[in-house]
């Protein structure tokens, strides 16, 4: 760590002050600012082509919240996808990270070759996962063909949207998932492993005993991580389904209908507030558990 | 046991590259059998005869070509697109590590009231949903004339990458020992020129890492660009998604080729920092 | 030489300031459009304009999943990059009471023929609210659906042959729709890869409302009061239910993925070659016919006892309040220009191109520029329109999501409708219509 400076001096403060402030204020300006613009929009009928003033309605679109059934079904919608997804990422990534644990020929350039699909641009590789899922022309669909099954239409049966999603964002996700996984499990020392072989404990054992327990930290950050991100899905949203789809519909994309589409501006900052709230909760769960594990290991790591 | 660990790995990693290997093959196909409905996957040289429903077909460069074109919908042809991504997100990453690697020079070095909470205040800045943010910043920025500029969406992404340059940076700064700082010190120098000549050479790589993730984060972006820069200053990723809804249908093929060329870099650029994705992907919190 | 390096700097900095603000001069206009073949020919047919005066003019073409959501985004910065909108019908609402058109009455009348226009194209395409007279668009493209047939399997021997011994009824293009039901069943053989029909059903902007709206009027039912904004009781009927069941009915005779085909969607259904009969705009036509040549017929939408109805399309030509003085007055310039006879004249001859010129409707050159012109004037006695007011947007988003799930089979007809009644009496009660 970093030596720390008493900064007795004038001239040492304003020192301080200049490294870190320019950040801040920028964060500040584009951040927190908004948030408190965005609560005052929402008790108004501000409107995106507003060509009138805007008026103070009061708490109009807080009771609208309550009312509208599209609200409760992103809230579901949204749920149901980031446990779905991040459960799934997490048994893949982290299975996989146990079939790494040995040593071979080709480890590093396989290891990097399975990571490429999290650096992906959502956007863009939900457009193109469109083909690949396509009814009559995708090529999953012509592989089902060749082993046999049906046709099903990935992006417009009902039933089927959200596991399109699903599939893409397991696809795009698990290799997050197995890093961290990887990382946590490489950070066992192996003179516990040793002790457990003196021991003759049984490969169940090791695993439920020590593997899993020390391995949790690590993942369950990933786990927090990988869910506050998973919240947010709108790329693959806008890609897939489009943003008014029922089936489909997550909190970001109800904004992004309310906001743009509807054009109502004070009732899109409204429903946002509540996903703000719940995000900034999962946020502090996040940065308490982060200084949890720091102060328990030193760094985390 | 063992060949089941084998199985799996073999299995999951033809899942994992197949569509991007699809993605290749879709950008040598002819528009045609960009939607065939049988699959067809194995490329051959032009000018041979083949019969419907084969699994090959001739390659051809024709959807890079088309990249030059304007397709409908769109004012201008990819390679505008493609630029504006460029600007946009090289600009922002310059500005973006340079606040970030003073910001992360200052925690790192300096006894700064209320650090911890400020790091972390930096960090929850990356929780917040891009569309729940937008719709204040949207009305800011038509105030100040903003939207479909360059700027505003620089301004912006430098802000969202801030807490990924901090916390990949302090991690970087904390790793170089201070000795060298504290000779110079008492040899006379400021703590700028400390900075600046002792610092900065060593925290370069460090930098350029740091860079990376955030050209990454800035090139994928769409949830901002799509909002804010709808019809000028648009990028790559708007314009892939503008594309649907057109009457011919997704030009695949173009679709293809584009989608490759963008994705190139990152892929070069995730094989060059591979050591560090781990600390990138996590914001910095997670170290190996 | 040196000295006068500066002052040459500066003459040649000044010179190209002048030159630059020179091509500033030169006038443009520009018109935004969706994107189909009448916006390729309105910027074919622009160029007389050009040629006139002097004026450029650019059309930009947007594909019509986006068309609403940019211009609209577009409309809320400082000014529009657009001079002249052709609006969809049901914008004009959205586009009189927000400020966004100009309003034409008081200059319209002096500009432009208004008796040679059809009625129709004057009440859906012209004025808000309907029947004040009050004028916000100069009538661009007149439109309607209709159907394309495969002609060919309709005349082979075979297919007539066996269609008359299974329903008793000559292989004909349908008059009502149960001979439609009929039709599409027939044709409809999933292991060949062919099917009956393809409908309009797509969840991105309008396309599932224009679909149903055939069946919900054919079969009785309407979308609300027009006066009092009333919608539960006229949307939320036993015969509106039957309307949507009957459609719902109709796509099992579809291709797969047919319960959500948009506007491009229907027309690769049909072009590919699968499918008998395909619903859609007439601008889109065009395409068919070059595609298929004389394999393909067009006839005007069915009925249902006695009751036809077809929705209309349509889009007019607005101009932009955010735009300079000087630009305005260009637009009209151009707005009078295209709705001289003469011009219509030579409008209709672009494909896809449909006039809003009474005369020109009824007359021969009309019907038989192409195909299905014909077919197409003998719709317009049919046409209704889709709510047009300011909030119409939030309306056609509901029905993409609500009606969306009855064609999708999460909700029966009368649910779906229950609720979408009761969807759009909110949204209109929400913006101050009814009570």
């Amino acid at each position: 760590m970093g030596e720390r400076d008493g900064g007795a001096e004038l001239g040492d403060h304003w020192l301080k002050v200049g490294f870190v402030a320019p950040a801040l204020l920028l964060l500040l300006c584009v951040n927190v600012f908004p948030l408190f613009y965005s609560l005052w929009l929402s008790f108004t009928n501000a409107d995106l082509i507003g060509s009138g003033a805007v008026q103070s309605v009061g708490t109009l679109n807080y009771s609208f919240l309550f009312i509208d059934p599209r609200y409760a079904e992103a809230l579901r919608t949204t749920a149901l996808f980031v446990v779905a997804a991040v459960s799934a990422q997490l048994v893949l990534g982290y299975g996989l990270a146990l079939c790494l644990q040995e040593r071979f020929r080709g480890k590093a350039v396989l290891l990097t070759l399975l990571l490429v699909p999290m650096m992906m641009p959502p956007a863009v590789m939900g457009v193109y996962w469109k083909l690949i899922l396509d009814g009559s022309y995708g090529v999953l669909n012509h592989g089902l063909a060749f082993l046999g099954f049906g046709q099903p239409q990935w992006t417009t049966d009902p039933g089927l949207k959200l596991l399109s999603l699903l599939i893409v964002d397991v696809w795009m996700w698990t290799p997050f998932m197995l890093l961290i996984s990887l990382a946590s499990l490489n950070a066992i020392p192996t003179y516990i492993y040793e002790a457990a072989a003196i021991d003759r404990a049984g490969r169940w054992r090791v695993f439920r005993r020590i593997t899993l327990p020390m391995s949790a930290p690590l993942v369950g950050l990933a786990v927090l991580l990988r869910s506050t991100d998973a919240l947010k899905q709108f790329d693959l949203v806008m890609a897939i389904t489009g943003p008014n789809d029922g089936a489909t519909q997550t909190l970001s994309a109800l904004l992004y209908q309310v906001m743009f589409r509807d054009g109502k501006v004070g009732m899109a900052s409204a429903y946002s507030y509540v996903v703000l709230v719940v995000v900034i909760a999962l946020a502090s769960i996040f940065l308490r558990y982060l200084n949890h594990l720091q102060r328990r290991v030193g760094t985390a790591s | 046991m063992k060949n089941l660990r084998w199985m799996l790995l073999a299995v999951y990693g033809m899942l994992s590259t197949l569509p991007l290997l699809w993605l290749a093959i879709t950008a040598i196909k002819s528009r045609v059998d960009s939607i065939a409905t049988t699959a067809k996957f194995i490329p051959v040289g032009e000018g041979l005869g083949i019969e419907a429903g084969s699994v090959r077909f001739e390659a051809t460069l024709e959807g890079f070509r088309a990249l030059g074109e304007i397709y409908a919908g769109a004012a201008h042809p990819y390679y505008h697109y493609l630029l504006n991504t460029f600007l946009i997100g090289s600009l922002s990453t310059v500005a973006a590590v340079s606040l970030g690697t003073l910001c992360a020079y200052g925690f790192s070095r300096f006894r700064i009231l209320g650090e911890r909470d400020l790091l972390f205040f930096i960090l929850s800045t990356r929780f917040l949903p891009p569309l729940a943010v937008v719709i204040p910043i949207l009305m800011m920025y038509r105030s100040l004339g903003l939207p479909n500029t360059h700027l505003g969406l620089v301004i912006l992404y430098t802000a969202f990458n801030l807490s990924l340059a901090v916390w990949l940076m302090k991690g970087f700064i904390d790793d170089i020992p201070a000795a060298f700082e504290e000779a110079a010190l008492v040899d006379g120098y400021t703590r700028w020129q400390v900075f600046l000549r002792v610092v900065l050479p060593r925290a370069l790589p460090g930098m350029a890492v740091t860079a990376v993730f955030c050209l990454i984060s800035a090139w994928n972006e769409y949830g901002f660009a799509m909002t804010l820069n709808n019809r000028d200053a648009v990028t790559v990723p708007v314009y892939f998604a503008g594309l649907q809804g057109n009457v011919q249908g997704m030009p695949w093929s173009q679709v293809g080729a584009g989608v490759l060329l963008f994705v190139t870099p990152i892929v070069v650029f995730t094989v060059l920092t591979r050591k560090h994705l781990l600390r990138g992907v996590t914001f910095g919190t997670i170290k190996q | 030489m040196k000295r006068a390096i500066g002052p040459a700097a500066v003459a040649l900095l000044v010179s190209l300031w002048v030159v630059a603000a020179a091509d500033a001069d030169e006038k443009s206009l520009t018109i935004w459009w969706a994107q189909w073949d009448p916006a390729a020919g309105l910027q074919e047919l622009s160029q007389d304009f050009t040629a006139e005066t002097g004026v450029a003019v650019t059309v930009h073409q947007i594909p019509w999943g986006s068309y609403q959501d940019q211009v609209f985004l577009e409309y809320g910065n400082e000014s529009t990059a657009f001079d002249i909108v052709v609006g969809d019908s049901q914008w004009i609402g959205r586009g009189a009471t927000k400020g966004l058109y100009l309003e034409l009455t008081d200059w319209i009348g002096g500009a432009i023929d208004l008796d040679g226009i059809h009625p129709l194209a004057k009440r859906y395409l012209m004025e808000y609210p309907t029947g004040s007279g009050k004028i916000w668009a100069a009538p661009c493209e007149t439109d309607a659906l209709g159907f394309a047939y495969r002609r060919d399997w309709f005349e082979d021997m075979q297919e007539q042959t066996t269609f008359r011994a299974n329903y008793g009824r000559e292989l004909t293009p349908p008059q009502t729709w149960k001979q439609f039901r009929d039709i599409a069943e027939f044709f409809h053989r999933p292991h060949g890869k062919r099917y009956g029909a393809a409908l309009l059903s797509g969840r991105g902007y309008d396309s599932i409302t224009m679909g149903f709206q055939p069946f919900l009027w054919a079969f009785g039912g309407a979308w609300g009061d027009p006066e009092t904004f009333a919608v539960k009781g006229h949307l939320d009927t036993p015969a509106a239910a039957e309307g949507l069941q009957f459609m719902i009915e109709l796509l099992k005779f579809s291709a797969p993925g047919g319960t959500n085909a948009d506007y491009g969607g229907v027309l690769n259904a049909f072009t590919n070659g699968s499918t008998a009969m395909a619903l859609n705009y007439f601008p889109f036509f065009p395409g068919i016919v070059e595609a298929m040549g004389d394999k393909v017929g067009f006839f005007v939408v069915p009925g249902h006892d006695g009751t036809r109805a077809i929705s209309l399309g349509g889009q007019g030509m607005s101009i932009s309040t955010k735009i300079p003085a000087l630009q305005q007055a260009l637009a009209k310039r151009f707005i009078a220009w295209f709705q001289q006879k003469s011009v219509q004249q030579k409008w209709i001859t672009y494909p896809g191109a449909f006039t809003a010129n009474k005369e020109l409707l009824d007359s021969a050159a009309f019907r038989d520029a192409y195909p299905f012109n014909g077919t197409f004037a003998q719709s317009l006695d049919h046409l209704r329109d889709f709510w047009n007011v300011p909030v119409y947007n939030e309306l056609l988003a509901v029905n993409a999501r609500v009606l969306g799930e009855a064609l999708d089979g999460s909700k029966t007809p009368q649910a779906a409708l229950e609720r979408l009644a009761m969807e759009h009496e909110m949204i209109l009660r929400g913006a101050g219509l009814g009570r």
